[in-house]
C-alpha cells in the first residue's frame, strides 16, 4: 500500500493546498478550476480506497485492518464533506476550508501507509 | 432562533460562529472530532485495560470536540453558550493532560490528542481553544 500512486495523491493534495492558500490571500472564493481539480483528486482517493481494500483482501500480512479501512474511508470522505460544508460560502473562507482539507489529506495517506506497514508502538 | 433548514440563508444570523472564518474553524474542529473519536474508539476497543484513565480522558476529549464542532457550526444563542463551555473545558483539558503527561509519562503513552499539549498533532490542540474563545468573543 505504498508506491507512486500514494505519492501522487500527496503531491496533488499539496499543490491544491498551495492553490487554495493563494486564493485565500487574494481574497477569492474557490474558482471552477480548483473545484474541478478537487474532483480529480477525489477520484484518485476513491481509487485509493478500492485499491487498498482489494490489496488488503489479498494479503496475509498482520496489520490493523479496521484502522486501515478507517483511514482509507476518511481519505475518501473529507473532500465531499468539506464541499458540502462550504456549499453556501461565497467568500475566501471556502478556499480556507479546502486548504485545511488538502493539508490533512497527506497526513491521512501517510497514516494509511504506516498502518499497512505494520503495528506502530 | 432555531433553524431546521440549514440551506436557508436568510434565517442564519450574519455574525454566526459558523460563517466566514468560522467555516475554517469548524473544519479544524471537525477534523479533531473525527481524529479523537476514532483514536479513543480504537483504544477502548483494543487495549482499555492498559491505561483506563488515559483512555477515558481520550474519550472525553473526543466528546468535547464533537460538541464544540456542532455548537460552533450552528451558532445560535444556545449553541454559543454550549460552545463556550465546551471550549473552556477543552482548554483546561489540554493544559491539565499536557501537564500530567509530562509529570507522569507512564500513564500517558501518547494516549490522547491532548498528551504533551497536543505535540503529536503539531500543538494545534493547544492553540485551538484560544482561537475558539477568541472567535466566540469576536462574533458576539
Amino acid at each position: 500500500m505504498t508506491g507512486p500512486f500514494a505519492t501522487a495523491i500527496i503531491v496533488v493534495a499539496l499543490l491544491l493546498c498551495g492553490w487554495a492558500v493563494v486564493l485565500v490571500i487574494a481574497n477569492r472564493a474557490p474558482d471552477k478550476a480548483l473545484l474541478g481539480a478537487s474532483a480529480v483528486l477525489e477520484a484518485m482517493l476513491v481509487v485509493f480506497l478500492i485499491g487498498g481494500i482489494v490489496q488488503m483482501a489479498g494479503s496475509d500480512q498482520e496489520f490493523a485492518r479496521a484502522e486501515f479501512v478507517g483511514y482509507l474511508l476518511a481519505c475518501a470522505a473529507v473532500i465531499p464533506v468539506a464541499a458540502w460544508w462550504v456549499r453556501d460560502e461565497k467568500s475566501r473562507a471556502a478556499a480556507g476550508v479546502l486548504a485545511v482539507v488538502f493539508l490533512v489529506l497527506p497526513v491521512l495517506v501517510i497514516r494509511v501507509q504506516q498502518v499497512w506497514a505494520g503495528p506502530v508502538a | 432562533m432555531p433553524d431546521t433548514s440549514p440551506s436557508d440563508d436568510s434565517s442564519v444570523a450574519p455574525r454566526s460562529t459558523g460563517r466566514g472564518f468560522g467555516r475554517v474553524l469548524v473544519t479544524v474542529y471537525g477534523i479533531f472530532a473525527l481524529a479523537a473519536t476514532a483514536r479513543s474508539a480504537v483504544q477502548i476497543a483494543t487495549k482499555f485495560a492498559e491505561a483506563p484513565v488515559a483512555y477515558l480522558l481520550s474519550a472525553v476529549a473526543a466528546v468535547i470536540y464533537i460538541v464544540a464542532t456542532v455548537a460552533l457550526a450552528r451558532g445560535d444563542r444556545t449553541s454559543r453558550k454550549v460552545a463556550t463551555v465546551a471550549i473552556t473545558i477543552e482548554l483546561v483539558g489540554v493544559l491539565a493532560v499536557g501537564l500530567l503527561s509530562l509529570l507522569i509519562p507512564g500513564d500517558f503513552p501518547s494516549a490522547s490528542v491532548w498528551s504533551g499539549f497536543g505535540s503529536g498533532y503539531g500543538f494545534i490542540p493547544l492553540i485551538l481553544p484560544f482561537v475558539g474563545l477568541w472567535w466566540l468573543r469576536r462574533t458576539r
